[in-house]
C-alpha cells in the first residue's frame, strides 16, 4: 500500500468543486470575451468589462488552486497509475490541458486589467487598444474552453478518487 | 493610470510568462522537483520515480511575469505600438502552444 498523496482523502468533493467552477470560468471568461468584443466595435459596455474584469479573474484563479491541489492525486493514482500504461496519448492530451491552463492566467490577468482600466476611462479609447484588449480576451477564453473540454474528457476516462 | 499603461504591463507579463513557462521544461533546467509519493521536494533536472516540475515552472513565470508587469508600469513602458507589442505577445503564447501541440502529436 503506498503512503496517502496529498490531498487524496479529499480528491472527490475537491473534482466536483473543480468540475463547478469550470462552469463559472467558463461562463465568465466567454462574457469578458463578448464584451470585450462589443466594445472594441464601438458599444458602450464599460459596466459589464469592470463587473467580468474582476469575476473571470477570480474564478479562474480559484479554479488552478482547486487543479493544483489535484494534481497531486491525478499524478500518481491516475496517469501513473493507469493512463501512463494504458492511454498514454491521454496522458499527454491532460498535460497539454495544463500548459492551455497556465497561459489562460496570464492571458485573462492581462486582458481584465486592462480591460477595467479601459471602462474606467473617459471618452472614446483609441481602436488599437479595444482590439488588443479583446485579443487578449478571446484567446484566453479559448484557452479555458479547450482546457475544460479536455478536462471533462479525461475525467471521463479516469476520474480522481476512483480505485 | 492610464488603460494604455495598464495594457502595456499586461503584454509584457503574457510575453514573458511565455518565455518563463516554456523554457525551463525545454531545457530541462534544474527546478524544485516534487515528489507526490513521498511528499519531498529536491532541486534537480533529472527526475527520479514521478516527480512533479509543473508546480516550480508555473511559479517560476508567475513570479518573473508579475516582475515585468511591475517594471513596465513602474519604470519602463514599452516604446512598441500597441498593434505590435499585441502581436508579439500573442506570437509567444502561440509558440508555447505550438510546441505543445508538437509533442502531443509525436506521442500519438
Amino acid at each position: 500500500m503506498t503512503p496517502p498523496i496529498l490531498f487524496e482523502t479529499a480528491a472527490r468533493p475537491l473534482l466536483l468543486a473543480h468540475a463547478v467552477l469550470g462552469f463559472t470560468t467558463v461562463g465568465s471568461t466567454t462574457h469578458h470575451a463578448i464584451y470585450a468584443l462589443l466594445v472594441a466595435r464601438g458599444r458602450s459596455l464599460e459596466r459589464q468589462l469592470r463587473r467580468f474584469g474582476w469575476i473571470a479573474p477570480a474564478a479562474l484563479c480559484a479554479q488552478l488552486a482547486l487543479g493544483l491541489a489535484l494534481y497531486p492525486t491525478y499524478r500518481v493514482r491516475v496517469r501513473d497509475a493507469v493512463l501512463d500504461h494504458s492511454a498514454p496519448a491521454v496522458s499527454q492530451l491532460f498535460d497539454f490541458k495544463e500548459h492551455l491552463a497556465a497561459l489562460s492566467l496570464a492571458l485573462v490577468f492581462a486582458a481584465a486589467l486592462a480591460g477595467r482600466a479601459l471602462a474606467r476611462r473617459e471618452g472614446p479609447a483609441d481602436p488599437a487598444l479595444r482590439w488588443s484588449v479583446a485579443a487578449l480576451s478571446c484567446l484566453g477564453a479559448l484557452f479555458v474552453w479547450t482546457a475544460a473540454l479536455i478536462g471533462l474528457y479525461v475525467t471521463a476516462r479516469h476520474p480522481v478518487g476512483m480505485p | 493610470m492610464t488603460a494604455e499603461r495598464t495594457l502595456r504591463a499586461g503584454l509584457s507579463a503574457v510575453a514573458v510568462f511565455a518565455v518563463a513557462y516554456l523554457l525551463p521544461g525545454t531545457l530541462r533546467l534544474p527546478v524544485p522537483l516534487y515528489y507526490p509519493s513521498l511528499h519531498a521536494v529536491h532541486l534537480t533536472a533529472l527526475p527520479l520515480g514521478i516527480s512533479m516540475r509543473y508546480f516550480a515552472d508555473f511559479g517560476l513565470a508567475v513570479l518573473l511575469a508579475s516582475s515585468a508587469a511591475l517594471f513596465s508600469l513602474k519604470v519602463a513602458p514599452g516604446r512598441a505600438s500597441l498593434p505590435v507589442a499585441t502581436a508579439t505577445a500573442v506570437s509567444l503564447v502561440a509558440l508555447d502552444v505550438a510546441y505543445y501541440l508538437s509533442r502531443l502529436v509525436a506521442s500519438v
